[in-house]
């Protein structure tokens, strides 16, 4: 509630189709200041859970792969490894291989759709139309090696569906060349252009204290400085030999502030870090079987016989994701399934970095934890108790506004880092 | 912080808390343990066992999940300590299980303020009542949800489904 007559509040949201939790934001709002921010999350709450304990493992796969449109491998990883721990599966050394291919290959789609909506969000439909151009060779790819776009029902419990081909590898490895070929375009329009950083350096900040206290995970966290990656940290598939290395702002030769730009760095150098192990993966991948259940009903068998629990957890594009399962021997329905989705942990560290923003850096704030923000369909200002109603363009406007604002001035930052 | 100094902690911390560890062989070419502790700790054990792995390093909670187990309910807290070095952390599981009667448990948000969402998602999906939660506001479900969606004995639950059930023409 408004403490002071100066100050407003602004709820934004909260029905966003493309987002897998739409949101609303109530703002307090003194001028163009944000002082206070109240989260309302479960607007497309679907009951998943619920669900789940009406239906057999196998269905539960394709449900989980269903939670999101953009991790649709990183939820039936999670699920795939927590029932494989619960049942006793194990996992030929192929498909561990194969497992990691395609999550990093999912990570670098991931990445670069938020690189576009972030320049979107900015007011740089340039530089968001030149990302998503990119981001086609990635997702051309996937199709290539699943069939489709999103929802790509590779993982299944004891492997994976689909082995890349050898007349396959050629375009996994021409995809890889592509990327690595722009990406120093791509550091450059995002992390060297003078507009940019005015919109993104000291905006948004989460104090490395804060992202520990908060539990934050993902690119949140490591843009605060910490080094935390599941696959780092507690290794599961074949990551450990990999050698992964959570990436923070130090890797590219910056002090972690914390702020939108530390996330961007973070985001872009991490698309490198995914083609590095697409490649080692390629090259290191044993040849062999690639699901120990190659039959679906001796595997539904096995399965209703299982008895136990087990905790699966990957490092999805956006941070952890953990599922827990607990099955009971002679019943096809798990006894619970739990999931945890990155934004989950993500979810309060919003109030941290919107605190003392601008009502123009709303937009990329929200969008810099990277929730899938095609989020702000509709914003209603309440003033003087009349409610009107500000529409996304108006926000955008906005921002973009402040973009040209700020720009006018600005020369270009010099090449290597952007720290003012 | 190895698993073995985990368990000590907690040990030291709740006296009588036996923590199992259930290793995860990781890997193809060279096969590590990975290590998992699943203890048992009772409710007014719960606040010191936390307390005590937040001393043992960096803390992080996952998630907490629960289930209705039929005479109590039983929550899950997942934890991770010490994230930070290749290989270094390790997963922690309490059990918590309290009576239908009194589902009242110790919050630990004062201790880790980042596992508010998941206490609060336990409030309303399972009907417990945290002590000393900051906010009790609904995360996932309408504010005049009637019931708790996870509880098995949930009558509210019940004629939402069969509503449903109705709805898809499934009753017939």
């Amino acid at each position: 509630m408004a403490e002071t007559q100066n100050v407003y509040e602004i709820p934004i949201g909260p029905i966003h189709p493309a987002l897998k939790e739409p949101i609303r934001f109530t703002f307090q709002v003194e001028g163009e200041r944000i002082r206070g921010v109240d989260i309302r999350t479960g607007f497309a709450h679907r009951g998943i859970e619920f669900m789940a304990m009406k239906r057999n493992l196998i269905q539960i796969l394709y449900l989980s792969e269903r939670i999101c449109g953009i991790c649709s491998i990183s939820h039936p990883i999670a699920i795939t490894l927590a029932v494989e721990r619960a049942a006793g599966i194990e996992v030929p050394p192929r498909a561990q291989y194969l497992r990691v291919i395609y999550s990093e290959l999912e990570r670098i789609h991931s990445h670069l759709l938020w690189a576009g909506v972030a320049a979107h969000e900015l007011g740089f439909d340039t530089l968001l139309h030149l990302t998503w151009k990119v981001r086609e060779q990635v997702l051309d790819l996937l199709e290539e090696l699943s069939g489709n776009r999103i929802d790509y029902a590779l993982p299944i419990y004891g492997g994976v569906r689909r082995d890349v081909a050898p007349e396959q590898i050629p375009k996994v490895e021409a995809m890889a060349r592509y990327y690595r070929g722009l990406l120093d375009e791509l550091l450059d329009a995002f992390l060297r252009d003078p507009s940019v950083e005015a919109r993104t350096r000291n905006v948004g900040i989460l104090t490395a204290e804060e992202a520990d206290s908060l539990c934050a995970v993902g690119p949140t966290a490591r843009a605060s400085g910490l080094s935390k990656d599941v696959r780092q940290d507690r290794p599961y598939l074949v990551y450990g030999e990999l050698g992964v290395k959570a990436i923070t702002p130090r890797d590219y030769g910056l002090e972690p502030r914390g702020d939108v730009y530390d996330k961007a760095v973070v985001r872009l150098l991490e698309v490198a870090q995914s083609l590095d192990l697409i490649e080692k993966c390629l090259y290191e991948m044993p040849e062999g079987e690639i699901t120990s259940f190659p039959k679906v009903p001796a595997l539904l068998a096995h399965l209703k016989k299982a008895e136990g629990e087990g905790l699966g957890y990957h490092e999805a594009p956006r941070g952890e994701v953990i599922h827990y399962i607990r099955l009971e021997a002679g019943v096809e329905e798990p006894m619970v399934w739990k999931v945890k989705a990155p934004t989950y942990s993500n979810l309060m560290s919003w109030v941290p970095m919107f605190r003392d923003q601008e009502v123009a850096d709303i937009p990329i704030v929200a969008a810099s934890i990277d929730p899938c923000m095609c989020c702000m369909d509709r914003v209603h200002v309440v003033r003087d108790g009349s409610p009107g109603t500000v529409l996304k363009e108006e926000l955008l406007r906005l921002s973009r506004e402040k973009t040209e604002r700020l720009t006018r001035h600005l020369s270009p930052v010099p090449r290597h880092g952007g720290a003012a | 912080m190895t698993a073995d100094q985990v368990k000590k902690t907690l040990a030291s911390a709740v006296p009588g808390l036996e923590a199992e560890l259930r290793s995860r062989p990781v890997g193809v070419r060279t096969r590590v343990e990975v290590p998992e502790l699943w203890a048992t700790v009772s409710r007014e054990g719960l606040v010191p066992a936390v307390a005590a792995l937040k001393a043992a390093g960096p803390l992080h909670i996952s998630v907490i999940s629960g289930r209705d187990a039929g005479e109590g309910i039983e929550l899950l807290y997942h934890f991770a300590v010490g994230y930070g070095t290749p290989g270094g952390e390790v997963t922690v599981t309490l059990r918590v299980t309290v009576s239908k009667s009194d589902p009242v448990l110790p919050s630990i948000c004062h201790l880790l303020p980042g596992a508010e969402t998941s206490e609060r998602e336990k409030i309303e999906f399972l009907g417990l009542s945290f002590t000393g939660i900051p906010s009790t506001a609904h995360v996932f479900l309408p504010d005049d949800f009637p019931g708790h969606p996870w509880r098995k004995d949930d009558p509210e639950t019940a004629k939402l489904v069969n509503r449903l059930v109705e709805w898809e023409g499934k009753n017939g």
